[in-house]
């Protein structure tokens, strides 16, 4: 196992950095909701706060979700992981790395940061028990040495929570 | 240089021989520097060569001149070295002289319109621009040098919108100041500078007024591109708009990156898409130019 660790630290090519500074912008107007980010100079890793939904397992709860973008996006899905510590879910590993198809095999380059959070908050809000994924131990030793979750094989059985 | 003392010394029965022989030598010594300049890895050992290449090509370059003052292509490639070099006096001289020769140089007509840029003759080097892009569409030059060219064109149009509209902004801000006098004095004369209180007639023109010259600059004011005009990946105006079967329009340069890198389906759908599926939208395109024509801005690169 290498362990080529985060994204590459390759700067984002011309079309990335156009596209961020888009969403960007459009992130200040109107951010999806439950979420919060605070501008940093640096383009290429956002931390976005992520508060629980009411009347779901962790309404008022907070989480930091970090987002690394790769030279070509949105060719290639961003690397999104919680930092720690993660929210207990059938879903999400103790290491922060998130068993969810479209940030791997199921990426479209239509998506963005706004459709992304979304989709995470709804993974989080539909859950039905807070526990860690079955593997978690397993998978939390093999991803040693700093591991991209973008180089795990995932394997989406549950469409359900 | 030894080929140019050479010319200086040469007698006439070399001439026909040297005609022949320099073009072919100076081909194959630019290709040799090429190579060279490609393989060094650091950026200022690359400039370093690039300028010693870009002067020996432009020796080089004179010496061919001088053979064959009627060969086009000579002119412009003694034009690519000295705009290598920012020397843009030299750069419109040449690229002007071989488009005298041969009208047709999409490379000539770049060259010159990059001079008229840099001297801010903006409607010059728009002209320029456009007809290198239409001599581009009757070539197969391929697609990065149409990239080239229109990232010079978006800049020339911007300028010129800048140039233009600080001029019309500051025509409208003094006009508006006389009508506001003029208002002002029609109401004075009049007795009606100060309202009973529940109406006053003088300050609801104001305000009337106001919004009339608002609305008359709103097109010269840049904000967001409507997003129907943009695409879903790039988040930028389309120019080369194609739509899918699905009813979804992209920029057809990222979409076939898209096809190529990520898959065959669509982005948005996620419906199977193929590229022979990929109709352009003529519709989009006019709506883009028409956009275009009346907020310049939008040409604004980021």
């Amino acid at each position: 196992m290498t362990s080529s660790s985060s994204p590459s630290r390759k700067a984002l090519s011309k079309i990335a950095c156009n596209r961020l500074q888009k969403e960007l912008a459009e992130w200040q107007v109107s951010p999806p909701s439950g979420f919060k980010y605070r501008v940093s100079d640096n383009l290429q890793r956002w931390v976005i706060e992520v508060t629980g939904a009411a009347g779901t397992l962790y309404a008022g709860e907070t989480y930091q979700l970090q987002v690394d973008f790769p030279e070509h996006y949105p060719m290639e899905a961003p690397q999104v992981i919680f930092l720690n510590p993660a929210p207990m879910h059938p879903h999400i590993y103790s290491n922060g790395h998130i068993c969810l198809d479209i940030l791997y095999d199921s990426w479209s380059p239509a998506m963005t940061v706004s459709s992304v959070c979304i989709s995470i908050l709804s993974m989080l809000s539909s859950s039905p028990a807070k526990q860690r994924p079955q593997d978690n131990d397993r998978y939390v030793r093999n991803c040693r040495n700093g591991r991209s979750p973008k180089e795990t094989r995932w394997w989406f059985h549950d469409d359900k929570v | 240089m030894d080929r140019l003392l050479f010319l200086v010394l040469g007698d006439d029965a070399f001439s026909d021989y040297i005609q022949l022989q320099v073009p072919i030598n100076f081909l194959k010594k630019r290709k040799r520097r090429k190579k060279c300049s490609n393989r060094s890895k650091t950026g200022r050992k690359t400039n370093q060569i690039q300028e010693a290449a870009s002067m020996a090509t432009a020796a080089d370059g004179v010496a061919a001149i001088a053979l064959c003052p009627d060969v086009a292509v000579y002119w412009l490639n003694r034009g690519l070295c000295h705009f290598k070099r920012k020397e843009w006096a030299k750069v419109e001289e040449d690229s002007r002289r071989a488009l005298a020769l041969d009208d047709t140089l999409v490379k000539g007509h770049y060259l010159l319109g990059c001079a008229m840029l840099e001297k801010e003759q903006c409607a010059l080097a728009i002209k320029e621009f456009n007809k290198a892009l239409d001599l581009l569409k009757s070539s197969n030059l391929g697609d990065k040098m149409a990239e080239d060219i229109w990232q010079v064109l978006a800049k020339a149009k911007y300028q010129d919108w800048e140039i233009h509209s600080t001029k019309r902004v500051w025509k409208m801000q003094s006009l508006k100041e006389a009508c506001e006098n003029a208002l002002q004095e029609h109401h004075f004369l009049s007795g009606t500078l100060v309202g009973d209180g529940s109406t006053n007639e003088y300050t609801d023109q104001l305000k009337l007024l106001s919004e009339v010259f608002t609305k008359a600059t709103i097109d010269d004011t840049p904000t967001d591109v409507p997003d129907y005009l943009c695409c879903q990946i790039t988040f930028e105006i389309f120019r080369d708009p194609v739509i899918t079967p699905s009813g979804i329009t992209y920029e057809r340069s990222i979409i076939l990156e898209h096809l190529c890198k990520v898959g065959n389906f669509d982005p948005v759908t996620r419906e199977p898409l193929k590229e022979h599926q990929l109709v352009p939208n003529l519709a989009i395109k006019e709506a883009v130019q028409a956009y275009l024509k009346n907020h310049s801005w939008a040409y604004k690169l980021n």
